[in-house]
């Protein structure tokens, strides 16, 4: 196994679009539940932190405290939509359902299959976040042609935690080790990358720690776009969640290959 | 290679970690005809499948199917090729038409031709009534039906069949053997996995014999029996004590003869006769039986084929 092993993206053809798309059936089969987790809670959340806890606070650096939480919402939806359907489902069509090895019985390979279930997970996080948006339109929470800014970012930040998941379930040996990935890592992350509260607020050592979430480049990045913030930090924030992409993809299929192909 | 051959197999070997599962297979499979491969459970005859349907890594030697090279065609040969594997990995996500659909979807058949194939083979299958129940609420017998009808979907040149009666009620068995009957009239190629010997026997053209990842034997079943065995098997149940007198006796007949345990299977030749046994030994637990398959991996062996 070379180093360089972990950065060849394989050559793939539409396999990987079938493998979306027996995943996209399963989704309109499955929408009313779909709809409540991915939309649903957020939307709690929203209320509940946004608009609950937010009455209490007066001003969070020029802009009301729900303006400052909307943009960590919809980046935080994308994360746990995107990860959750990266781990649970992925290890569900990996392991228990044999859907994986029953899909390499065609043309479609692994290559394709990994693929496929990248793409999908990302586009069912970016689902959560389109549903966010229009339900936040209605609380006039969308009032820019600037969110169609964000949209882009935010899948990116979906692909991210796909990837993210997909490199989990390789190495998960059964449902109880997403326990690990989820309190460890997506939880703290979820509380402490700039969403509930500015970064500012945070020790110096944590606050440093804090930037290596890749989280909190993508909150940065999405209220920068949707509040006016530095252009070049913007900038910066997107590099860190591309670069991060580019290389948990690569090692997912790595990963993912490997269990398939023995 | 002639164009009658469906798969050419050399100096194959497939290993997993240092675990040797397949040790230098060599073998042809032809068009048309209805191959079995034999053997006890981790004989490596899953593993061989596997290879041969792409699934697995070949670690060395050559294995062509449909004169396509595994280890760089693999994604037209699986295209050309049915595949019913063992678990017979059906989607729970999906109804039974659904099923098919997907994976039509999969082999990329455009969906109005792959419904009208679904609709066709879920007829033939006997599952049309059941087309959008969901694989859950199927009994063992109609999964396997379906996993069937979903390796058929492509209009396969080659069906690959792992154990598919394993595990099944004997009426489910007997409807699959005899829906496999129909695919052999239609000069399909079967190549299947079984532990079933009368019915591998009395389906396949040919079969290889596979213990240990090595083939022992490869050829028609009545030949094998007839070659190996002879023309009927006298079996007879002694005790230790008697056991040596009674194998000298057998000796000096001119018999030949296997023992597991305290059970002794007298192997009578086309020129020898049974009842001569039966008069030589003096048991009340002795009897005259046709030959199988089972008595010749028996022999090949030195062991049972249903031993695990």
């Amino acid at each position: 196994m070379k180093f360089k092993d972990y950065f060849s993206i394989p050559k793939m053809n539409d396999g990987a679009l079938k493998v979306w798309s027996r995943n996209f059936l399963y989704f309109k089969k499955t929408w009313l539940v779909s709809l409540f987790w991915i939309v649903l809670e957020p939307v709690i959340y929203l209320g509940a932190i946004g608009f609950g806890l937010g009455a209490f606070v007066n001003n969070m650096g020029g802009m009301s405290y729900i303006e400052f939480f909307f943009p960590a919402l919809l980046s935080s939806t994308a994360m746990m939509v995107a990860f959750f359907e990266g781990t649970y489902g992925n290890y569900t069509k990996l392991t228990h359902q044999k859907t994986y090895a029953t899909i390499m019985l065609t043309r479609v390979g692994p290559e394709e299959i990994v693929g496929g279930e990248l793409l999908w997970a990302a586009s069912k996080g970016f689902f959560g976040v389109m549903g966010v948006t229009i339900v936040a339109m209605f609380f006039g929470l969308v009032d820019s042609y600037r969110i169609l800014l964000v949209l882009p970012v935010l899948f990116l930040l979906s692909a991210l935690f796909s990837c993210i998941g997909m490199i989990f379930t390789s190495f998960a040996r059964n449902y109880d080790s997403f326990i690990y990935s989820t309190s460890g890592l997506i939880v703290p992350m979820s509380l402490l990358s700039g969403t509930y509260f500015p970064l500012e607020q945070l020790p110096m050592g944590l606050r440093y720690i804090a930037y290596l979430f890749p989280l909190t480049h993508a909150v940065a990045a999405v209220r920068g776009i949707l509040h006016q913030g530095p252009i070049l930090w913007i900038g910066v924030h997107i590099l860190v969640l591309l670069i991060a992409t580019w290389i948990c993809m690569n090692i997912s299929f790595f990963r993912i290959r490997k269990k398939l192909l023995k | 290679m002639s164009t009658n051959v469906a798969i050419e197999i050399k100096d194959l070997t497939k290993k997993y970690d240092d675990k040797v599962a397949v040790d230098g297979i060599n073998l042809e499979i032809y068009k048309g005809e209805c191959f079995g491969l034999l053997g006890p459970n981790g004989a490596g005859k899953s593993t061989t499948m596997k290879m041969m349907y792409c699934s697995a890594l070949v670690t060395s030697g050559e294995l062509y199917v449909l004169g396509l090279n595994v280890k760089k065609n693999y994604r037209e040969i699986k295209s050309r090729i049915g595949v019913v594997p063992q678990e017979d990995g059906l989607d729970p996500d999906f109804t039974v038409l659904e099923n098919l659909r997907v994976y039509a979807s999969f082999h990329n058949i455009p969906s109005a031709e792959a419904d009208l194939r679904a609709q066709a083979l879920l007829r033939l299958m006997k599952l049309e009534e059941y087309q959008d129940r969901s694989v859950e609420t199927l009994s063992g017998g109609m999964k396997r039906r379906l996993a069937i009808a979903r390796g058929l979907i492509n209009s396969p040149e080659v069906v690959f069949l792992d154990e598919p009666t394993t595990g099944l009620d004997p009426q489910a068995r007997i409807w699959i053997w005899d829906f496999f009957k129909h695919l052999k009239s239609e000069k399909s190629t079967l190549v299947l996995t079984t532990h079933y010997m009368e019915e591998a026997e009395q389906m396949c053209d040919r079969v290889a014999i596979i213990d240990d990842g090595r083939i022992l034997t490869v050829g028609k079943p009545r030949d094998l029996i007839r070659e190996l065995i002879g023309k009927e098997v006298v079996e007879f149940d002694t005790n230790p004590v008697d056991l040596n007198y009674y194998l000298g006796r057998l000796r000096a007949e001119g018999f030949s003869y296997q023992v597991i345990k305290d059970t002794v299977s007298v192997l009578v030749k086309e020129n020898q006769e049974g009842r001569r046994v039966v008069d030589l030994i003096a048991s009340d637990k002795i009897y005259i039986r046709k030959p199988t398959l089972n008595d010749v991996f028996l022999k090949l062996a030195g062991h049972q084929l249903r031993d695990e």
